[in-house]
């Protein structure tokens, strides 16, 4: 296993994944930099609990276009030089599979990183109140990466199956608008649409008042239902992808 | 001579329609097998079972005398190497990154790469990326990975496919010398009649997925003999004489084709024609063409 996830990264290079990545995370840094740019000291206050709700949303767009971006990249290569075909005579083709997903989820791991880091590093510039929350960035870190991990292997399964990748590239950025959307809706529906996980396992929850316009968060319980369909959700679409993969015919 | 690989009523069914049907493959040990057959016939797609590429829908597929499943499959394949219709690489890497994988995947010494680089004459390349490769390069590449583990067997499936006459030629003798250096047995598909005639030493046509001809290519030169055409006033009556003398006679438009004979056999032929006033009006020595076997046997136009 581990000669074919080191393969996996000799096959990555000069693929400039971690471009896109970075790209992304400079995007997510902009974006939390612009929106907390006008809060006065009050609302630094809540400086960790704003981004703790904030990063989430921003999520349902940002990670499943890396996912749908990182999963095509490390299968175009396949498809195009007509490879799986050589490599299923050397290696399981469950391993293959594997193999690529560990690798792939290595950049969502540096992704999810990435945004703890600007989060932390914000916090710490812009003096939020109160001491560091590390059990809720951890808790982001993890349910960021389990949702992302689910998006992820889905988007592998569908870069893997189908040689056009435009087909796994629409599918990411139109899950990623619908989970953005989802928002909208009760909790019940965004159960059922993988890419509103980040706004289920939200730790923070907003009340806003019409009337003063003025927003108040507050610290909400980790919707353990949520979290265990979540990996009920990943270990289907990993189950059905690697099936589906090892019984196509090449 | 043990075979290598066998396959008992191999079956291939695509919605409902068999691209193969009841292929019984004997492949020797130590040949150049020549699978050939028209585009479509099934070459690639008993090539794949064979590797299990794809799932037989009927029928047994035995290598190195062992019977091939989804278990031992990829243990047997460890002496196998391939290259299925086209060749399979990474474009963005250079040749020798390339064999890199396979090798570390295949578990084969580092080493390797050095000689089968030199086998296929790309050492010299071997830095550059393989997108910059021309296609007969990517084919020697192909080849190349398929040595790596220097398998006993060598599955190719047009491996000369798309190559100019001098990328054909240079492919041909790269794959002549394996037998004699490696000690290998090669199977090479191909839909060029004068590709495998220059090649195997055994050959297997293959038309509609169906195995209509295997044995050495040197019984298949046999039925390209010389025999004899001759015409008569009156053919009816040179059949019922020819086949009263035991002479063996095939009709072919207006001609009745004989074996070949000795001369004093066709006079005194000829004289008897005469005396019986059958009026004979040309006697003509022809020989089938290796295409004209091929074209009997599979029904379709030669490539050539």
């Amino acid at each position: 296993m581990s000669a074919a996830i080191g393969m996996e990264v000799l096959k990555a290079k000069g693929r400039k994944i971690w471009l896109v990545v970075a790209i992304m995370m400079a995007v997510q840094l902009l974006w939390a930099g612009w929106a907390i740019s006008n809060k006065d000291a009050n609302d630094l206050a809540q400086g960790w609990m704003f981004f703790l709700y904030q990063f989430p949303m921003l999520n349902c767009i940002i990670m499943p276009v890396i996912a749908a971006v990182v999963a095509s990249r490390l299968s175009d290569v396949e498809h195009k030089g007509q490879t799986f075909k050589l490599l299923e005579t050397i290696i399981p083709t469950k391993r293959i599979f594997a193999a690529k997903f560990v690798w792939g989820s290595i950049y969502m791991l540096g992704a999810a990183l990435g945004q703890l880091a600007i989060m932390i590093g914000m916090g710490v510039v812009l003096h939020f109140g109160g001491p560091v929350p590390w059990g809720a960035l951890v808790g982001y870190l993890l349910f960021t990466l389990m949702v992302s991990l689910t998006i992820y292997v889905f988007q592998q399964g569908v870069s893997m199956l189908v040689a056009n990748q435009m087909v796994p590239m629409t599918l990411g950025l139109v899950g990623g608008f619908i989970g953005l959307f989802s928002m909208f809706f009760p909790q019940s529906f965004q159960k059922l649409i993988l890419w509103s996980y980040y706004g289920v396992l939200m730790q923070v929850g907003m009340n806003w008042d019409p009337i003063t316009r003025a927003t108040d968060f507050y610290w909400k319980a980790i919707d353990w239902p949520g979290l265990g369909l979540i990996l009920v959700f990943f270990g289907l679409i990993y189950g059905i992808g690697q099936t589906l993969f090892v019984r196509r015919e090449v | 001579m043990s075979n290598i690989i066998e396959t008992e009523g191999l079956s291939k069914q695509y919605g409902g329609v068999y691209r193969v049907k009841d292929v019984d493959l004997k492949v020797p040990e130590g040949a150049i097998y020549g699978f050939l057959g028209p585009n479509g016939a099934g070459k690639s797609t008993t090539l794949k079972m064979i590797l299990g590429l794809a799932k037989p829908t009927e029928g047994a597929i035995t290598v190195f005398g062992k019977q091939v499943n989804s278990k031992n499959r990829l243990e047997n394949l460890k002496n196998v190497g391939s290259l299925i219709e086209s060749p399979s690489y990474y474009g963005h890497l250079t040749g020798e990154e390339n064999l890199r994988i396979f090798q570390t995947l295949r578990g084969v010494p580092e080493q390797n790469i050095n000689d089968v680089l030199k086998i296929v004459r790309l050492e010299n390349q071997q830095h550059k990326k393989v997108n910059q490769y021309s296609l007969g390069m990517k084919q020697r590449l192909g080849l190349a990975s398929a040595l790596l583990g220097y398998p006993k067997l060598l599955i190719l499936d047009e491996p000369t496919n798309g190559l100019d006459p001098a990328g054909i030629s240079e492919m041909r003798e790269l794959i002549q010398s394996l037998p004699q250096k490696f000690g290998m047995t090669v199977v090479v598909s191909s839909h060029l009649l004068s590709e495998i005639d220059q090649l195997a030493t055994r050959v297997g046509i293959i038309r509609e997925g169906e195995l209509v001809y295997q044995d050495s290519l040197t019984k298949l030169h046999q039925y390209s003999q010389q025999h004899l055409a001759v015409r008569t006033l009156n053919n009816e009556v040179t059949k019922a004489f020819l086949s009263q003398n035991g002479v063996v006679w095939e009709a072919e438009d207006d001609y009745l084709i004989i074996p070949q004979m000795k001369d004093t056999m066709m006079a005194e032929i000829s004289k008897a024609l005469g005396q019986n006033n059958i009026g004979l009006v040309r006697i003509e020595e022809r020989k089938k063409s290796l295409e004209d076997i091929f074209l009997e046997l599979t029904g379709t136009a030669v490539s050539l």
